[in-house]
């Protein structure tokens, strides 16, 4: 710690005011909304204690939570499928493209989008045929009239047409992100492979996929973590309709909170999501650390 | 990377650990609010009468098209010329941003001056919290009282006291284009089972037989309580079950459930009706795109200056199997002006409100807004230019029997976001009436133990 040669006391005094403002914008809220999970409240009147009601209901009575949890995980795991093709495509640019900075950049647009405008687009897009939905039209034009359907709308497929829409727009992110870990690999290691015979996809699988693995890890638990709070895509689109087919922890937990006005019930769903966060962090790190002491 | 293993694991433990403290910590959260508004109410007894001061009005009239935010305007710039000492601060929002907004106020105490709330169930919550200010004396002053239709202020009063007043008082009819039902030779249905060959009549003709944004669930709720109170007989059916007289599995709400998805099943709804919210769905109507339009009278505004603006009639929601009565409606008592218990300066809130509410009903009347207002207006609609349509809508209001209120201003919101969902599911999926009805009885007993 001595390397910088300033007091403990400075040190102290420079982090403290950030250490501060973190912990009374992260950690307070949090608690306070671990301790409304315990409360029966409208968010309004008065609240009474009521221990673990609402984490029992929630597990053991509520039928729309678990549905929600399945779609939120199966989210995160469509997510995370995403970032290997995210690589592949970063590769190819890196290997094929010689000035590959415009094209990333281009793919990395729908990321600046507000979401909102994102699913505004595609809610027309999905739009049936005679409201002028280009998917629709297109698979008409093809001759593959079985194939339209009202994609926002059929409980079965709604939440695939969200999926997509989330994977299309984060592809760019993680695109970028793979790339400039790419970029980070020194190109004389390729050289020194060359003579030795290795290239291409043997380059790749001995040099690249290995040293690439912190960028990768980064990029899945961004991936996880932001696809278990998906919400504002969700909302814009379906609002977790039709009838909860949509829904996900977050919205339901909005649903809950503000709309059936059970602050109380709504705080533990919120409990729940910080939870299962947290665990997911820890599992996908203690995966990687392992992967990391296999490889290097 | 075990550095990142040993942070969350920290993490987790400062976590359980603050966990411990935080009861106290909330507690303290509680008295500080509470010693809060004991300050506020204590303000106004010292205030001097050419002291600044501020009001917050919250409003959701954020259109600057809309003639009600432009009624608004024009009375509150008239007040701050009659009264250089108060400003009043608009937060115009759009409603759902407004209940939104409203909740999160109401959680941390700090309600604006004036606040929009709705009727009844709706705003029981606020009142039962106390964050109102009875508004009792406020209706005595010039008469406010008496200019509301009779009756209407019963919506907004609990235990003798009157806590909001309300800009409008609208009934659910059925707006149907002239032209289109020309085009497909139909005529205006008298009973519901007309009601569907119509449908199906326009269906094979390729119109949209009825526009519904049903993203915003209480479209389809408002639409089919619309038909519970025909196969109930009469209204009163949720009152019943509140009082215990009647359960949801009672014949006259699944044959309405069945009734209801007979007129889904023949496709008299947009294709993908549930993704269209309110405006959307409203827009298929109002560009000619679909023969009917089930809505609250309070459209009748927005129609009059669209497309179709004189191919429109409206009709009375049909009898279904000859049972119930067409002049009884869907009531719809509109939303509210509501003052905080906790205002500063509650005395020159309620003046102005009193002198708002004086001057709406002429200010509306003169902006061709006044249909479906909730107040008494003198004044010749038809000489003033009122269309067609507007004066066909007022003409419904006198024919009006009584009716039943929507189903969250009926039931508490938790039964009320699931029967706005178990609705919104009829659209997508055919399901056994029956089982609707055993779903919407556990939600209320759930939410009422």
């Amino acid at each position: 710690m001595n390397v910088l040669k300033v007091s403990r006391f400075t040190i102290v005094a420079f982090i403290l005011p950030c250490t501060l403002i973190y912990f009374g914008i992260v950690f307070v809220p949090i608690l306070v909304s671990l301790y409304s999970g315990l409360l029966d409240w409208n968010g309004i009147g008065q609240s009474s204690f009521i221990g673990f009601e609402n984490f029992r209901n929630l597990f053991f009575h509520d039928p729309v939570f678990w549905p929600a949890v399945r779609r939120t995980l199966m989210f995160a795991v469509f997510s995370m499928a995403e970032i290997p093709i995210a690589l592949m495509v970063a590769i190819f640019l890196r290997r094929y493209i010689r000035k590959p900075n415009f094209l990333v950049s281009s793919y990395f647009m729908p990321v600046i989008l507000s979401v909102v405008i994102i699913g505004q687009l595609w809610k027309t897009i999905y739009n049936p045929a005679a409201m002028g939905g280009m998917l629709n039209q297109m698979l008409e034009t093809v001759g593959l009239e079985s194939w339209t359907r009202s994609w926002l709308t059929e409980p079965a497929v709604a939440m695939f047409a969200l999926y997509f829409v989330a994977l299309w727009q984060y592809l760019g992110y993680h695109t970028l992100i793979q790339f400039t870990g790419i970029s980070n690999i020194p190109s004389e290691i390729y050289e020194a492979a060359r003579i030795d015979g290795a290239d291409g996809f043997k380059a790749d699988r001995y040099i690249t996929f290995p040293m690439i693995i912190p960028i990768f890890k980064i990029s899945i638990v961004l991936a996880f973590i932001g696809s278990l709070q998906a919400f504002d895509m969700v909302m814009v689109m379906t609002g977790g309709g039709p009838a909860h087919a949509t829904d996900v922890i977050s919205t339901h937990m909005y649903n809950m909170s503000f709309l059936s006005m059970k602050y109380g019930y709504g705080s533990s769903i919120a409990a729940f999501l910080v939870i299962l966060c947290l665990i997911a962090t820890v599992i996908i790190n203690f995966i990687f650390s392992s992967l990391e002491k296999r490889f290097s | 990377m075990s550095k990142w293993v040993s942070l969350a694991l920290a993490t987790t433990l400062v976590l359980s650990l603050a966990a411990c403290g935080s009861n106290s910590g909330s507690k303290d959260n509680k008295g500080s609010a509470n010693s809060g508004s004991a300050n506020a109410t204590d303000k106004p007894a010292e205030k001097t009468p050419d002291k600044k001061i501020t009001i917050t009005f919250q409003n959701i009239y954020p259109d600057p098209t809309d003639p009600k935010n432009q009624i608004m305007k024009k009375l509150v710039d008239q007040y701050h010329a009659d009264h250089p000492n108060i400003t009043i601060e608009l937060d115009s929002l759009n409603t759902d941003q407004q209940k939104l907004k409203l909740k999160t106020q109401a959680a941390s105490k700090e309600v604006p001056d004036i606040t929009i709330v709705n009727p009844a169930a709706q705003m029981k919550p606020f009142v039962d919290a106390k964050l109102f200010a009875p508004l009792n004396d406020m209706l005595d002053q010039n008469g406010l009282g008496a200019t509301f239709q009779e009756g209407l202020l019963d919506w907004y009063s609990f235990d003798g006291n009157t806590y909001a007043v309300p800009d409008g008082n609208n009934i659910a009819v059925v707006y149907y284009n002239k032209e289109l039902f020309e085009q497909a030779g139909v005529k205006v249905p008298t009973t519901f089972e007309e009601m569907l060959e119509v449908v199906k009549t326009l269906k094979s003709k390729g119109i949209t037989p009825i526009a519904i944004g049903e993203k915003d669930s209480w479209t389809g709720s408002f639409l089919f309580m619309n038909m519970v109170l025909r196969t109930n007989g009469g209204p009163g059916f949720l009152q019943d079950v509140v009082d215990k007289k009647k359960t949801f599995e009672d014949p006259a709400f699944t044959e309405a459930v069945d009734a209801f998805e007979s007129l889904v099943a023949a496709g008299a709804f947009q294709e993908g009706a549930t993704s269209f919210d309110y405006n959307a769905g409203e827009n298929l109507f109002k560009t000619g795109k679909s023969a009917m339009y089930f809505m609250g009278t309070w459209a009748t505004g927005g129609i009059e200056t669209s497309s179709v603006n004189g191919k429109v009639g409206v009709f009375k929601f049909p009898t279904i199997n000859g049972k119930g009565d067409p002049n009884e409606f869907m009531l719809a008592p509109g939303s509210a002006f509501a003052i905080s218990a906790d205002s500063e300066h509650l005395q020159e809130t309620k003046d102005f409100l009193n002198y708002f509410m004086l001057n709406f009903p002429k200010e509306t009347f003169e902006a061709k807004g006044a249909v479906g207002i909730g107040q008494v207006v003198d004044g010749d609609f038809k000489a003033a230019g009122y269309s067609d349509m507007a004066m066909e809508v007022l003409g419904l209001f006198k024919e009006v029997k009584g009716g039943d209120l929507a189903f969250d201003n009926t039931m508490n919101p938790g039964t009320a976001q699931v029967h706005l969902n178990s609705i919104q599911n009829l659209f997508v999926q055919k399901k056994d009436a029956s089982e609707v009805a055993k779903e919407h009885q556990t939600a209320y007993e759930d939410n009422n133990k």
